[in-house]
């Protein structure tokens, strides 16, 4: 793939709040007219990230190129044609139709008419009733709806990227299938690329064409990976383990340090029916499925394994020998090797 | 005690055949106000502004002080400024002392920091969110300013009208800068204190009634400005 491809290219982006790391990225880009996942837990970076790519902000150090170019927060390359939906949705003290308005009236020399018509274009796309709302102040507005136009705002813009935070954090089930239909349509209609983070897996897996995780702000390139947190407790035969709250155990390889946290790629972990014999040099655990999950690219099944209050993730065996029947409420006994975990 | 009732009549009769030295008064207190309001105003927002919103080394000192401005004593004021403008002040050959630009000065001077302190703790109020916004719907520099503002606008009328209040009241500055002259310097407050002294409590309590009725007009209009 061509530079050309890439809306963004980020080479080593570093980023910290306070002396505390808050973004590594050595180099991420991001295809054009792409769908991107960002998943992650909590203070991972995931918002520090859509700020540094919206260039709300600049990052300590580091490149960040759009469309080739590098470009800086006010930039003309930028303003009106990159635009970032917080996770909680600022409404300025103005009606719905104006606040949808504001990027128009400021940017883009159109008439009065033709923004009006844009406004209505804009309302319609997130499921917002023209006249029931145009007309409304911003604190006549639910959460949910006050999300939906804010989101309006940024799709009057027709914007070349739109960054989404969290946009199903605090919305109702309808508001979260207009949110996604409003972007897909964006995305068919003005080959708008976007960027989600979100910590609902189902539905980044359902939209995206790319997931990524980002963990202590860097970025792995699966957002499927399993990530585990310490601390480690060590054991007699050298390996370290971590109780889970229903007592079993996760035994890993020696960490770096007893707080480390460590990955573990699903294609690792293996699924096998309660009355099948495990590998001995694997360790085993037993769970409920709580998920299946289709992974887009390769048509993977991805099951999601609860183990007291710890969520695994494997990847489902292409050989239907290998595979027992896999349904969400079944116990299941889950494997892997301690030595395939990988310290980040 | 009738002399207390005395006085009202007499300020409805001044009020009612509009006394030429009583709208004097009035005029001048007018035109000082609206001269100092509209420097401090000027100068005041875009600095209270910059300090409720900008991060910068010595921002908490600088709002320290400007907190500290906000009790400044107005016949201090006055003193300062008096000796600014007296004839051997820095300013004198400008002719200043004795006249409404003067006063305007000084008032200009005690308006400041009101305007500043409050449109800064204004500023200050806005919702982090909002300059995300902004910049994401595509405003550059200018228009972060003038929509940030707009959207604190009650804050920062509320700072004016605290401000305006503080400057139609004020005596030391008028007396001091102004000289209390008649037909000339003389506003209400300090026609007040003067015809008090002389025992005429009517005239000091008309006028009394008017900047009571001049506020009554300020916050009937700030208060039709916020239904709108």
């Amino acid at each position: 793939m061509t530079a050309k491809n890439f809306i963004y290219q980020i080479k080593n982006l570093k980023h910290a709040y306070n002396g505390r790391p808050i973004l590594d990225i050595a180099d991420f880009s991001v295809e054009r007219a792409g769908i991107v996942g960002l998943m992650g837990p909590n203070g991972s970076g995931k918002s520090t990230l859509l700020r540094f790519l919206g260039f709300i902000e600049k990052p300590a150090e580091g490149e960040i190129r759009y469309n080739g170019k590098i470009e800086y927060p006010f930039s003309n390359a930028v303003k009106s044609h990159v635009a970032l939906l917080p996770q909680t949705p600022y409404l300025m003290k103005r009606s719905v139709s104006k606040n949808i308005a504001y990027g128009l009236v400021i940017n883009k020399k159109l008439s009065d008419r033709r923004i009006r018509e844009r406004v209505h274009e804009a309302l319609d796309m997130v499921g917002l009733d023209v006249k029931a709302f145009a007309g409304r102040q911003w604190s006549e507005l639910s959460g949910g709806e006050a999300q939906r136009a804010a989101l309006a705002a940024r799709l009057a813009l027709k914007p070349d990227v739109l960054l989404l935070d969290e946009p199903t954090a605090s919305v109702d089930a309808a508001s979260i299938q207009r949110i996604k239909d409003a972007s897909i349509q964006a995305r068919h209609e003005w080959g708008t690329t976007i960027i989600i983070a979100s910590h609902d897996r189902q539905w980044l897996l359902d939209i995206c064409d790319q997931a990524v995780h980002l963990f202590n702000g860097r970025i792995f390139d699966s957002a499927y990976e399993n990530i585990l947190f310490g601390p480690w407790y060590p054991e007699n035969n050298g390996r370290w383990k971590k109780k889970t709250a229903d007592l079993q155990s996760i035994i890993v390889s020696r960490p770096p340090h007893s707080s480390a946290a460590a990955v573990l790629d699903p294609r690792r972990v293996s699924l096998h029916p309660l009355s099948r014999p495990v590998r001995t040099d694997h360790h085993c655990m037993t769970g409920l499925i709580s998920q299946l999950t289709l992974e887009k690219n390769n048509n993977n099944v991805l099951v999601s394994v609860q183990i007291g209050n710890l969520y695994l993730t494997a990847c489902a065996s292409d050989s239907p020998a290998d595979s027992p029947l896999l349904f969400p409420g079944q116990n299941i006994k889950l494997s892997y090797h301690p030595d395939s975990v990988h310290w980040i | 005690m009738d002399f207390i009732a005395e006085g009202f009549v007499q300020a409805f009769r001044l009020l009612v055949s509009l006394d030429p030295e009583t709208f004097s008064a009035i005029l001048a207190t007018l035109k000082v106000s609206s001269y100092s309001m509209a420097a401090s105003l000027i100068v005041g927002v875009p600095l209270g502004f910059l300090l409720g919103y900008a991060r910068f080394k010595g921002r908490k000192q600088i709002r320290l002080i400007v907190d500290t401005l906000l009790s400044l004593p107005t016949v201090f004021v006055g003193l300062v400024v008096y000796a600014f403008l007296s004839n051997r002040g820095p300013f004198g050959e400008w002719g200043l002392l004795f006249t409404l630009p003067g006063i305007a000065i000084g008032q200009a001077i005690l308006a400041l920091p009101i305007v500043i302190a409050l449109t800064a703790t204004a500023v200050e109020s806005i919702d982090d969110h909002l300059r995300l916004t902004l910049i994401s719907l595509g405003a550059g520099r200018k228009q972060l300013f003038l929509t940030s503002l707009w959207e604190v606008r009650y804050g920062v009328l509320a700072a004016a009208v605290t401000a305006y209040g503080r400057v139609m009241t004020e005596v030391g500055i008028s007396m001091m800068v102004g000289g209390n002259i008649k037909w000339h310097t003389r506003t209400i407050t300090t026609a007040i204190a003067l015809e008090t002294n002389k025992g005429l409590f009517g005239m000091g309590v008309a006028l009394g009634l008017v900047l009571l009725f001049i506020a009554f007009f300020v916050n009937v209009s700030v208060s039709f400005l916020r239904k709108r």
